[in-house]
Formats: C-alpha cells, structure tokens, sequence
C-alpha cells in the first residue's frame, strides 16, 4: 500500500473541504512532514487514516463522537444536516484506490444526532476512469492491510511502546503470526483437518465393500445351476435309453407271433396318444390367444346399449340432423353472402331468415362422428358373436380330444392288462419291463421339469445379484475417490506443517535478527531483543552470562516498538515477492504514518531513529510540533522530505500568541488569531527553494 | 554480500519447498485454502468454511 493523498470535509478541526494533502511517494524523497502545534489537527489527521480505512482511533484521540466540524454545524439551521468525510487515495499493485468515508450529522433544538458512518472505494480501471469494485470495501482494505495490523503502521509516536506492553503479548504475537503467514497456515491446517474428518465419515457412509460377498454367492449360484444343468443332461440322455429300450421291448413284443397283434394294436394306439395330445396343445393354445385377444368384446354389451340410446336421444332432439350442416350457414354469415348471392347484412331481412336456419342445423362434424362410432360399434358386436362361437368350436375340439385320448388310454390300459397276465412268462416280463420303463421316464420327465424351474429361479438371483453387484462397484469408485480425497488432504496437511516448521527456523530468527540489528542500531544499550516461539517479542539482557527479561524504560520500549516495525517492513517486503501463497497483508509495501515521534527519546536515538525510519519503510508521514522537529530530527530527516505542510491553527482565543516556522525566507503560520471567532485549521503547503 | 543474498534466497525458497515438490493435486489443495484463509482474515464475517475447503478438494481430487 502505498498512499498518496488524503482530504477532509468538516472533519474536526478542518472547515469546510481542505486542499488535497499529497503524500510523498519516491524512491527516495519518501517522508512527507506535517507542521503544526498542539490542538492543531495532526491527531485528527493521523485518525483521518484510521477512521476511513478502519473505522478506528487511535488511544490519544479525544472524543471520537464529535467528528464534525463545530463552525460548519453552528453554521446550519435546525434539522439540517452537515456531511463530514474524509478521502484516502494510495495505490497497490499498480491500480489506484480512492476510500472515502462519510457520515452526518443533524442539528436538532436540543441534541446533534450523527447517521452511520459509509464507506466507498472507488478504484481506476484500465481506461483510466474511475468505478465501484464489486467487493466489499472493507474486504478491499483488509485484503491489502488488515485491520489487526493498522497500529504497527499508523500511530501515535507517544505512545509506541504500548505495542510491546506485556499485555500485548498476545496481540503483537498474532500480528506477527499474520505477517509471516503463519496464522494462514494454522488457519488452513485446522480447517482441513476438519474437512478431513468429514471426508472420512462420508467414506464410511458409502459402506463396506460387499463385493466379493456378492461375487461368492453368485458363483455359488452359478456352480448351482451347472450342477442342475449337469443332471439335466444325465437325465435326457436317461430318458433316451429308456426310449430305446422301451422301443426294444417293444419290437420284441412285436417279434412274439402271440401277441403281435396287440403291439401293433399297442403302437398305433400310443401314435393317435401322441398326436391327440399334441393336437390337445394347440387347440387350448389357440383358445388362450383368442381369449387374451377378442374375450373384451363380450363385455361391451352394456356399453354399446348405452352408445345407441345417446343416439337415439340425440336424434329426437333434433340434435342429428342430415342436410344443410351448421358450419355451412355460418360460413355464408361470415362472407355476407348468400348461395343465391343475396348480401346478407345485419340487420337485414336475408340475414335474418339465413341466422334462423342455424337453430335448425345439426354440426356436420358431430353426424359424422355419430356415423362412424355406430359403425364401429356395429363391427364390434359381429366380433363378439364370432368370438363366441369360435370357443364353443375350440372348447368342443378339446372335448373330443380329452374322450378320445381316455379311450385311447382305456383301450392300453387293457392291451397293457392282456400282455401283463399273458401266461406266456416272456410276454408277461416283457410287459412289467416295459412298465418299468414307463414309470422311469415318468419319474425322470418330472426331475426335469422341477429342475427347469430351478435353473430358471437360480438365474433370476443371478441377474439380482449381477445388479447388486454392479451398484457395488460404484461405489467401488466412490470409495477410491473419497480415499484419494483423504490421502491429498492429509499430505496437504503434512505439507503445511513442515512448511509452518520450515518458517519458524528461518523467518521467525530472520526476523528476530533483523529486529537485534535495528534495535542495535539505535539504542545505547546491550539489551537484545528477542521473539519467542510463540511470537512473542521480548527485551532480554545477557549481561551476567544468564539471559534475563529487562525492565525497559518507556524509551527503550518505543525504540524495541520502532525496531519491530522497521524490521516487520524489511522482512515482509522481502519474503512476500517469494512467497504469495501465505503473506498476509497481500503487499510488499507499507507505509508509516506517526504522529508526534521522537516523544520520550533522548537526542541520540531522537537522531538514529530519524535515520533508521525513512531508509526502512517505504513511505513515511511524520506530524511533528515545532519541538519535536529539532536540529538531530531535521538535520536527518531534511534530505528525504518529498512533501511538506503546515497546519495553521486559527485560535478564537482573544490576543493568542502567534507562532510561526521560518522556511527559507517565508513565514508559515503555526497558530494566528481567527478572524471569525471559530477555532479551526487550514492546511498550507511548504514550499522549499 | 552477495554470498550472503543468495544464501538467505536459498532459505525462503527451502521454506516453500515442499509445496513446490507436493503433487499438483496437493499443491492446488493448499494454494487454494490459503487463498481462502488469507481472504477470510480480510473478511468481517467470516461464515462456515467447511463447505468451502470440502469444495477445493473435490475440485482437485476428481
């Protein structure tokens, strides 16, 4: 962040709208001096800072509700409003920002009541014109300065030590915890690990791998199946011997003069058996398709009685009517035209008798409906009557069928009792062989149908456990996926603390370093300052061999304070064009606004801090009294000014004393005797030959 | 001097080290949630991040 202007409106002690105060921002020429005497305005100038970007005040700023200024509201009549704000300009990698921050106030019989304060920003787009960024300005700010490390950058000089107070311990910790990003890393490695744990019990949810429970019993399904199917072979090949020995006995039986006869009897009995059967198949196989196709007619009877008795209805109330349809007439109304070629206008006579004729017409569309539903309906019946006479054919078919096979089985039955009690024991034995046989194919036709059901059940469970299978190995897939997901974040997180680890090594005792040689620099004594583990800044002596904490005085402390803060600078402007990922604040730039310095310090840190500050920060405000700004501080301080102003204190006071700065041969006035009667500030550049 | 600038380089790039050597995957995991956590520091309200952190990992780990 690098600022560049600041303006006020009826902020404090600045009337009206003051000129733009530009803040100096060269390489070199980085210090911008602010002049002026107590009660002059440079607190409310440095709080200028903080309130727009922060909406905060720093320790030494008196009463923060009376912001506006008093001449502007004595200024307005009652229930008027006074608009105070305050603007900030700075620019950070390469855009320019413009934060202005606002609010009113109303002057009431008895109370002046302020609305809430409003902040805008505004920044430069690349065709160089001005606009409002989506983001939050408050986000904009933190992103580039966050609000928990303003105080290192903008304060009070009189008061610097404040930021090492042992109280602050913890504060000052954590600021330096943001700087070197490792509050990111905390951040991040705490968060993850949360959402680490929620990846794991959404791991859980997807549930046990059952597959190769599955694949198990769908093998043993299948090893099932080839069993039955196996036996389902034996038993065909069965039924074929049994046939060819039922065939043998036969063709013996036939061989057997006696009773050969009855076997051929026997055989073309067996034939017309198995043709009447066959026949019996298909005739009930016609009758379910016939069923299953037309049997619906039958149940229509109602229904068509009631389609007829609509009609009939319909025809009575003249509602069916052949001849002219209602669509032709009102055709001929429409054109106005009649088929004689009469006009027919409203109103007229021709139209009159041709409207009257649509009370007498029926829709052409309706008849024809009519027509071809009666029609329909006609065919529907015929289907019925051939229907049903169709199945007492079939089911007459089926009856002859049935009494021929019973006798045909009748007549077996006794060829079969005749050759059983032939006293010719070859014959007899033939016969009982035969029976056997037949029992055997019957016992084996029914293992075979049993068996079909089997398999055709087995493989229904296949097919559900296929499925099941299939679902399983999605989530198969979903497992890996939450696993990988797991195994990432855990390496991110393992990652992260090595890196957290890694930083502690080096940038904390970089930085503790850089702090040692600043805070050397300037200060006469051998105290050594020192950051902890946990970030915590200490000043320690080693004088005795034993390191111990210091009792600081408030100088050493403001100097430990100022060395921080240089080094912070130094050491984040380093690091930060290496490491982007975790720098908080996202800048390699900073710059120091402070006011009264040098407060408590004697001339020779007055001088080594003077020297230090403008050469480690990158732009540096300084708002100084006349007292302050004395030989050591100028003398350092003077070949770095980029810009320079004066605030002249206008005092109500009658016969005040007037104090002025001679810069080269001009006067500029530091306090003056107002010429109204308000006590106010203006600001008023230096200009140096 | 220079000896000196190098040698403390070496040091900053050693601390990012095993980011660089982490896995795409990884590497986009972490610069991601840090992007997140940097901006939930500028953030007033904060809000839930879980969803969010959850988010940069599926996106990563597909």
């Amino acid at each position: 962040m690098k600022l560049t202007s600041i303006k006020f409106c009826n902020f404090r002690s600045f009337y009206g709208q003051t000129p733009e105060i530009a803040i100096a921002g060269g390489e070199f020429q980085n210090t911008t001096i602010i002049h002026g005497n107590n009660g002059a305005g440079k607190t409310s100038l440095l709080n200028g800072f903080t309130w727009v970007l922060y909406e905060k005040f720093t320790a030494a700023f008196a009463v923060t509700e009376q912001l506006v200024n008093k001449r502007a509201i004595s200024e307005v009549g009652e229930d008027q409003a006074v608009e105070c704000w305050v603007e900030v300009g700075w620019e950070h990698e390469g855009v320019r920002y413009r934060a202005k921050r606002n609010c009113r106030v109303y002057k009431n019989p008895t109370t002046i009541d302020a609305t809430k304060t409003k902040l805008t920003i505004q920044i430069v787009g690349d065709d160089g014109k001005w606009y409002f960024p989506i983001e939050q300005p408050e986000e904009i700010i933190n992103n580039i300065l966050p609000v928990s490390l303003h105080q290192y950058f903008f304060f009070d000089g009189e008061r610097i030590e404040e930021i090492v107070r042992s109280d602050k311990k913890a504060e000052i910790a954590e600021a330096t915890e943001i700087f070197l990003g490792v509050k990111v890393i905390d951040l991040a490695t705490k968060h993850l690990k949360e959402a680490k744990k929620t990846l794991d019990s959404e791991l859980a949810a997807i549930g046990d791998a059952e597959t190769k429970q599955l694949l198990k019993h769908q093998s043993k399904l299948e090893r099932e199946i080839s069993k039955i199917s196996q036996r389902q072979t034996e038993i065909a090949e069965d039924l074929e011997s049994q046939q060819v020995f039922k065939k043998d006995i036969s063709a013996r039986l036939v061989e057997l003069s006696s009773v050969r006869d009855l076997q051929e009897r026997r055989e073309s009995l067996e034939n017309q058996k198995r043709k009447n059967y066959d026949e019996l198949k298909k005739t009930k196989e016609s009758l379910k398709k016939a069923i299953s196709k037309q049997a619906y007619t039958l149940l229509l009877s109602e229904t068509t009685v009631k389609f007829r008795d609509i009609i009939v209805t319909f025809k009575q109330r003249g509602q069916l009517k052949s001849g002219i349809s209602r669509e032709f007439v009102s055709e001929l109304m429409k054109s106005g035209r009649c088929i004689c070629g009469a006009e027919l206008k409203e109103g007229g006579n021709g139209h009159f008798h041709v409207k009257s004729l649509l009370r007498k017409t029926g829709s052409s569309s309706v008849e024809e409906t009519a027509i071809r539903m009666g029609a329909q309906i006609d065919d529907l019946e015929k289907q019925a009557q051939l229907f049903l006479e169709m199945i007492n054919r079939e089911q007459q078919r089926i009856y002859q069928l049935k009494t021929s096979l019973s006798d045909i089985e009748m007549n077996l039955d006794s060829i079969e009792e005749i050759l059983r009690k032939d006293p010719n024991e070859d014959i007899s034995g033939l016969q009982k062989r035969l029976d056997e046989i037949e029992a055997r194919i019957d016992d084996l036709n029914r293992e075979q149908g049993s068996n079909e059901k089997e398999i055709s059940h087995l493989n229904t469970e296949i097919d559900l456990v296929v499925k099941q299978i299939a679902k399983q190995k999605q989530n198969e897939g979903r497992q890996i996926l939450a696993q990988r997901r797991i195994i990432a974040t855990q390496d991110a997180i393992d990652i992260l603390t090595e890196v957290k680890n890694r930083q502690e090594k080096q940038f904390r005792l970089q930085l503790e370093k850089r702090v040692q040689e600043i805070f050397s620099e300037i200060s006469v004594t051998p105290y050594i300052p020192k950051i902890s583990e946990k970030y915590e800044l200490t000043l320690v002596e080693n004088t005795t061999g034993i390191e111990a904490a210091v009792a600081a005085s408030t100088g050493e402390n403001q100097i430990l304070s100022l060395s921080f803060i240089a080094s912070i600078i130094d050491k984040v402007r380093e690091w930060s064009e290496k490491k982007k990922i975790m720098m908080v604040p996202d800048s390699s730039t900073f710059p120091i606004v402070m006011d009264s310095p040098f407060g408590s310090l004697d001339a020779n840190s007055r001088r080594h801090i003077a020297q230090t500050i403008p050469k480690l920060a990158n732009q540096l405000v300084v708002l100084v009294t006349k007292t302050q700004w004395r030989e050591e501080v100028e003398s350092e301080i003077m070949q770095r000014i980029g810009k320079e102003y004066v605030l002249t204190y206008y005092s109500s006071k009658p016969n005040c004393e007037e104090d002025f700065l001679q810069i080269g041969r001009e006067k500029y006035y530091l306090t003056c005797q107002s010429p109204n009667g308000f006590e106010y500030s203006e600001i008023v550049e230096v200009e140096r030959n | 001097m220079n000896r000196e600038l190098e040698a403390q380089e070496s040091k900053i790039q050693d601390v990012q080290a095993p980011i660089t050597a982490a896995s795409p995957e990884v590497k986009q995991i972490i610069e991601k949630v840090c992007r997140l956590e940097k901006s939930r520091l500028a953030r007033k309200s904060k809000g839930a991040v879980n969803e969010d952190i959850l988010a940069i990992i599926k996106e990563a780990v597909k």
